[in-house]
């Protein structure tokens, strides 16, 4: 029997920052005819990582090859220092897992099995009802807790799957899916959720996503997976990074400003109703404001661009600006 | 292990659960329940010793109320979890596969252990108090208490073995509680016909293969008694001593634990 008192083990999880929370030396998975997941090579930080690719591209494969649920075909990887396949039980004790499917029995409630979960990863009858209350209280589960759970909307139960997963105090979340078949609502909940709960709670997140709206929103890394391959591993600031581009929308007539600037050597671009105005320096923000004064104009927006998620996987530069499209 | 055992048990006897499984559980131990009562039940009204059932022989009145327990329960304690496929979950703990596997055992063990071994200590008391020389009784028949705890014990084991081990190999309830039943039956009623048609010199190998008998030789056994006693019996045209009945029943029981360990093993979450 695993000796699951903490205190007692030899071996401990190591994030320092220093030291890489999660490493994969060629890891590979092969099934019968599919290459599932093709000599991954990945260092992770702590943080909220995010894994983004289409459905099938691997992603689960991977979260499921670090919890030590599938064997590797080759090559290796590590959690917090820990070897997943020799030190796997050691590690999943710090370990927290929110599988993308079903799999909540229907006539336990919510408190009876989450007390049950805490309680196989070790914690002590009290101990875990107590961590039990605290964890559905903070998913934000309340007197549903005491029905069964066949009975509870999608939304419920993906909370219960959330509590489950952090009912023993884990270090490294791993969540496959979470906003799977939840409505606009219950996706916005979850996602603050999971930004809480990597923020406030200290917690490293690993969160894999088919939509780059919520990575974008939650992560602060993101590691894309295609076709088993390992596409790429940034942290989200530098795909998002700030474009030199201004966007101005005024209240009268825009060739004019436009005309005002080109005068004064900046490049400016009329599209539509908007001017797309390249930024150096901040120079260009006075002769804005001096265009707009002495043209009489109504300054109604000035934004700086930023690049969004999508078109760095899809085609093109396009710029994107919140709420605007310019056509 | 120890959570995931209680677990188990308290599943079994349907607390916690539905309470059609809580009626399946508890009537199948007061069906066991009857055969202990009619004994008292005779003892106390005669004035004489009577035994109505001699302990080494309990076995055989309530084995098909044990093989029904077994094909009703086990799909249920082990199939469950990989239907709802809450394995994944409890794997992707800190529980080895191989602690899941004897947490799920040993619960159905103790619970079929609960069925024989509360019945039969019942019509030993019983007996012992109806007697009447109670001390006499007791000196002349205490070493049957710790041969219904071995026979009970391998009995368990060996049930608990067959129903786990047939179970964890699929998710469907049904084709589980029905290919328990056929392996109880089929592999008494085949071994019986090899028996009968072979002759006793080659067939009586075939009798290994046959829960019932097996029991019925380990029994006899541990109880003493060489089964090459009652001659209507096959067990005595096999002509096998009792022990190897017993190392039998042992085998079979760990060959299916180690099916059950196996299973649990390859099966990703």
């Amino acid at each position: 029997m695993t000796s699951l008192s903490r205190d007692a083990d030899a071996a401990q999880p190591a994030a320092t920052p220093a030291a890489p929370l999660i490493v994969a030396k060629g890891l590979t998975k092969r099934y019968a005819k599919v290459i599932a997941l093709d000599q991954f090579d990945l260092e992770l930080g702590a943080g909220i990582i995010g894994l983004v690719g289409a459905n099938g591209a691997g992603k689960s494969t991977f979260i499921k090859l670090l919890l030590g649920l599938i064997e590797p075909t080759s090559g290796s990887a590590q959690m917090m220092g820990l070897d997943v396949t020799r030190q796997g039980t050691t590690l999943r004790q710090f370990v927290g897992y929110m599988p993308e499917h079903d799999c909540l029995p229907g006539d336990a409630t919510a408190t009876e099995f989450v007390s049950h979960m805490a309680q196989i990863s070790g914690l002590p009858g009290a101990a875990a009802r107590e961590r039990t209350a605290e964890t559905l209280r903070h998913v934000g589960l309340f007197e549903a807790r005491y029905r069964p759970i066949g009975g509870y909307s999608t939304g419920m139960k993906q909370r219960v799957k959330l509590a489950q997963a952090l009912v023993h105090d884990p270090r490294l979340v791993l969540l496959d899916e979470p906003t799977n078949g939840l409505d606009p609502q219950g996706r916005d909940e979850m996602l603050t959720l999971i930004q809480r709960i990597g923020t406030e709670f200290g917690v490293a997140v690993i969160l894999s996503s088919h939509l780059l709206s919520e990575i974008e929103r939650v992560c602060d890394h993101l590691v894309e997976i295609e076709g088993g391959r390992l596409v790429r591993s940034s942290p989200m600031a530098e795909l998002t990074a700030a474009t030199s581009i201004l966007l101005v929308e005024v209240d009268g007539e825009v060739e004019a400003l436009a005309g005002y600037l080109r005068d004064r050597e900046f490049s400016a671009k009329v599209n539509g109703r908007y001017l797309l105005i390249e930024r150096d320096g901040d120079a260009v923000l006075d002769a804005i404001r001096d265009g707009v004064v002495e043209l009489d104009l109504g300054l109604v927006r000035m934004e700086q661009g930023r690049r969004r998620l999508e078109e760095l996987f899809g085609a093109g530069q396009e710029v994107e600006f919140e709420g605007v499209r310019p056509d | 292990m120890w959570a995931l055992y209680l677990h188990g048990l308290r599943g079994i006897f349907g607390i916690g659960r539905s309470t059609w499984a809580k009626i399946t559980a508890f009537g199948i131990l007061g069906i066991a329940l009857i055969p202990a009562v009619v004994q008292l039940g005779v003892a106390a009204l005669s004035p004489e010793d009577v035994e109505v059932i001699a302990p080494e022989d309990y076995y055989q009145t309530i084995e098909p109320l044990l093989a029904i327990f077994c094909a009703l329960v086990a799909p249920d304690l082990v199939g469950r979890d990989q239907r709802t496929q809450t394995l994944s979950l409890y794997f992707s703990r800190a529980l080895r596969r191989e602690d899941y596997a004897f947490a799920r055992y040993g619960a159905f063990v103790t619970s079929i252990l609960v069925l024989t071994v509360v019945p039969q200590m019942l019509m030993y008391v019983g007996n012992v108090a109806a007697a009447t020389d109670v001390w006499g009784a007791v000196r002349d028949t205490w070493q049957d208490i710790p041969a219904i705890l071995a026979s009970a014990f391998l009995l368990s084991v060996l049930v608990a073995g067959i129903g786990v081990a047939v179970s964890s190999q699929t998710t469907r309830r049904s084709y589980a509680t029905v290919t328990i039943v056929a392996v109880f039956v089929l592999a008494t009623g085949i071994s019986t016909a090899i028996f009968e048609s072979a002759g006793p010199d080659d067939g009586r190998y075939a009798l290994l293969f046959s829960p019932f008998h097996v029991v019925r030789g380990m029994t006899l056994w541990v109880f003493g008694v060489s089964p090459v006693i009652h001659e209507e019996d096959q067990l005595y045209e096999a002509g096998f001593n009792g022990i190897v009945y017993a190392i039998d029943a042992v085998v079979v029981s760990l060959a299916c634990l180690a099916l059950v360990v196996r299973r649990y093993r390859s099966v990703s979450a």
